[in-house]
């Protein structure tokens, strides 16, 4: 017992020095070790050999300009991208030594833009979820009803459950694909943009969903999100990246910070603290060569430090 | 006990699980297919050169001297020698029978291909021609006839072979860490091109007109003097193909919903779809060794299919496998008889037929290409 606490502190205070210590399997559920990641028919890496820790049974977003890897980075911990360098651990076990099938009992991946046949219905997609835990003659089991059962309602999707998806708004969609990944019944979720395209009402519900995830289930969520106020808002952790680097992690309110938005983001703009999480008040959008807010001196990598240090 | 119990139970749910996917258009399409192949049949049956009455082609086809006869159903089977038969009977069963059920296992072949490939490739533009393969497996076959016809027996393994290779050859050109459904189209058509241009050139290397003319009969598809050998070359592979393109139904789906999704959910994507492209192979070669190539046949029924019963691969490929013999049957009844007592290949009805039809879908749907 007490050795499992004395494991959370570690993670909280040497937050992200990645694996290689003992990560047991609880506390460690994902990790990235000093992964580089590319893309083939390009030379540069877009990501160049960063680590990070996915916060057990919390939520963690990454956030970052277009361009700025943290999809790429989201496709290597989900082992969709293989790394050319480092390595990814899941559960404290190289995610590359595992067999694919066992990794998607594990981890599940929405990713940002997934396509289906128009006609095929709701209720149908979500069983497609049970794929990991059917083998090649396997009929449906009990189990794999009552996981399909339990990813629709976590959804919220129950009306819909017989609709054809071509029909469906893309908000609707949106809900059907989560309860897709839901029914995978993984401890750790991946969400690459799930708010994106959304309009507000589908926005905050996706949120929700993800909100009952972690207060409900000890399921560890790793979350891009385009949006840098709604990510403040939803996460436990924010891990902000710039040109495939990443800048700045820690709680909302540490990251979230005027002088983070000029550098990562180049806007300039005013936070303020809510009881809902930092506010953003966007001014203008900062070009090469203008002056810094702040003292200009110090480059990215340093502030970061400081951010951490926080 | 328990084991047995739910051994017993495990069927069962996958017993309802199949039974749930027959809903009323499926049903429909599969009762009006077996109606019209079973029609379509019959006319095949009756008419020709040696003619006969409905009644008497019926009273053959039902003959008990066949029907219940040991011998003669050996010798469909594995070519022993037939018992001695009534004229009629010998008409309708030996030359006339044989090829209506070889159409049948043509049929269900190419249409099987047709829609595995679509799903692989994910993309409603793709059929076993468009990808190479009937003209891989074309010019093999041609090899074969024109330099080696010794070697005849082995048609179908060669036929698989030619097919096969064409096929790697259309996939090399268009991958670019993926492929895209127009990519695939056009390194098809290439393909497609040079393959064409080397089966013309084997004519040229033909010792005689007899080995020319059954040459074209095969690259233009036709049924024509196809007998039980054909019926037995074929039955073996086409069942394998058919059972094992079933049993995949459930990794076709998984695969239209796109190589992310799939591979998240833990499938290993090139794997699979290098095991049901085998199967398609397989399926087609089958085709194409008995009966040539037969175009647009592995394109279009899908379509059709898809249109009565949707995008779900078991609804889909159960559909394919009863439209696919009722419109083939129905084709060589058109081939053969429409223009009697000239016979047309299959290939040119289905080719005629299918190509202006493929158009009208065309036309009809917005989007056309990813599924």
């Amino acid at each position: 017992m007490s050795q499992d606490n004395s494991n959370t502190d570690g993670i909280a205070t040497a937050n992200d020095t990645a694996a290689g210590s003992q990560s047991s399997r609880r506390d460690r559920p994902l990790v990235g070790d000093d992964v580089v990641l590319s893309y083939s028919g390009t030379d540069e890496p877009v990501i160049d050999g960063e680590s990070i820790t996915a916060e057990p049974g919390a939520v963690t977003a990454l956030v970052g300009p277009n361009g700025s890897g943290k999809s790429t980075l989201l496709k290597g911990l989900a082992n969709q991208l293989r790394p050319e360098a480092g390595s990814v651990l899941l559960d404290g076990q190289d995610i590359q030594t595992l067999d694919t099938k066992a990794i998607a009992r594990k981890l599940g991946l929405l990713s940002q833009e997934s396509t289906s046949p128009n006609s095929i219905t709701v209720e149908d997609l979500v069983y497609h979820g049970r794929y990991p835990h059917r083998g090649f003659f396997d009929s449906v089991t009990e189990e794999d009803e009552a996981a399909v059962e339990r990813a629709i309602d976590l959804a919220g999707c129950g009306h819909l459950r017989d609709r054809e998806v071509g029909s469906l708004s893309g908000g609707q969609k949106q809900l059907a694909w989560i309860a897709m990944v839901l029914a995978q019944d993984t401890d750790v979720l991946l969400l690459d943009e799930p708010t994106t395209f959304l309009d507000l009402h589908h926005q905050l519900e996706v949120m929700e969903i993800i909100e009952t995830l972690r207060d409900e289930s000890d399921i560890t969520i790793v979350v891009v999100l385009h949006d840098i106020e709604q990510a403040a808002r939803l996460a436990d952790r924010m891990v902000a990246l710039k040109d495939g680097e990443i800048q700045a992690r820690g709680q909302p309110e540490d990251v979230v910070t005027e002088r983070l938005l000029a550098d990562v983001f180049e806007i300039e703009a005013e936070v303020s603290v809510t009881p809902h999480g930092p506010r953003i008040n966007p001014i203008r959008a900062r070009h090469d060569g203008d002056e810094h807010a702040a003292d200009d001196d110090s480059t990215g990598a340093e502030r970061a430090e400081e951010v951490v240090a926080e | 006990m328990a084991n047995e119990t739910r051994g017993a139970t495990d069927v069962l749910s996958r017993a309802r699980t199949w039974l749930g996917t027959f809903d009323g258009s499926l049903i429909g399409l599969c009762v009006a297919s077996v109606a019209v192949a079973f029609v379509a049949g019959l006319l095949q049956v009756s008419f020709g050169a040696y003619s006969m009455t409905i009644l008497e082609a019926w009273q053959a086809v039902f003959d008990p001297k066949v029907l219940f006869s040991v011998r003669a159903w050996q010798s469909f089977f594995f070519g022993t020698e037939l018992p001695e038969l009534p004229k009629r009977t010998l008409i309708v069963w030996n030359i006339r029978m044989p090829r209506v059920i070889v159409a049948v296992l043509a049929g269900m072949c190419l249409a099987v291909s047709g829609a595995i490939f679509q799903a692989v490739t994910r993309n409603e533009l793709a059929s076993p021609f468009v990808l190479g393969v009937s003209s891989g497996a074309g010019l093999t076959v041609l090899l074969t006839l024109v330099l080696f016809s010794s070697l005849a027996p082995f048609l179908p393994l060669f036929a698989a072979v030619g097919g096969s290779i064409a096929f790697l050859l259309v996939y090399m050109i268009a991958w670019k860490g993926g492929t895209s459904p127009v990519r695939l189209v056009l390194a098809g058509v290439i393909v497609n091109m040079v393959f064409t241009s080397l089966q013309r050139g084997l004519f040229f290397f033909a010792d005689d007109l007899g080995v020319v003319q059954s040459a074209l009969a095969w690259i233009t598809g036709s049924l024509t003097g196809v007998g039980w050998e054909e019926f037995r070359i074929a039955v073996i592979p086409t069942l394998v193909a058919t059972l094992l393109a079933l049993a995949g139904a459930r990794q076709l789906n998984l695969l239209l919903l796109g190589e992310e999704t799939a591979s998240s959910l833990g499938m290993s994507v090139e794997r699979v779809r290098f095991m049901l492209s085998a199967v398609a192979i397989l399926a087609a070669s089958t085709a194409i060794s008995v009966a040539g190539i037969i175009g647009f046949f592995g394109l279009v029924v899908p379509h059709i299919v898809r249109l009565i019963v949707g995008s779900d691969y078991r609804r889909l490929l159960i559909g394919c496998v009863f439209v696919g013999p009722a419109l083939m049957v129905v084709a060589d009844v058109g081939a053969r008889l429409a223009l009697s007592p000239a016979q047309v290949p299959v290939g040119v009805v289905t080719g005629v037929v299918g190509g202006p039809y493929f158009l009208y879908l065309m036309r009809r749907q917005e989007q056309m290409g990813e599924i």
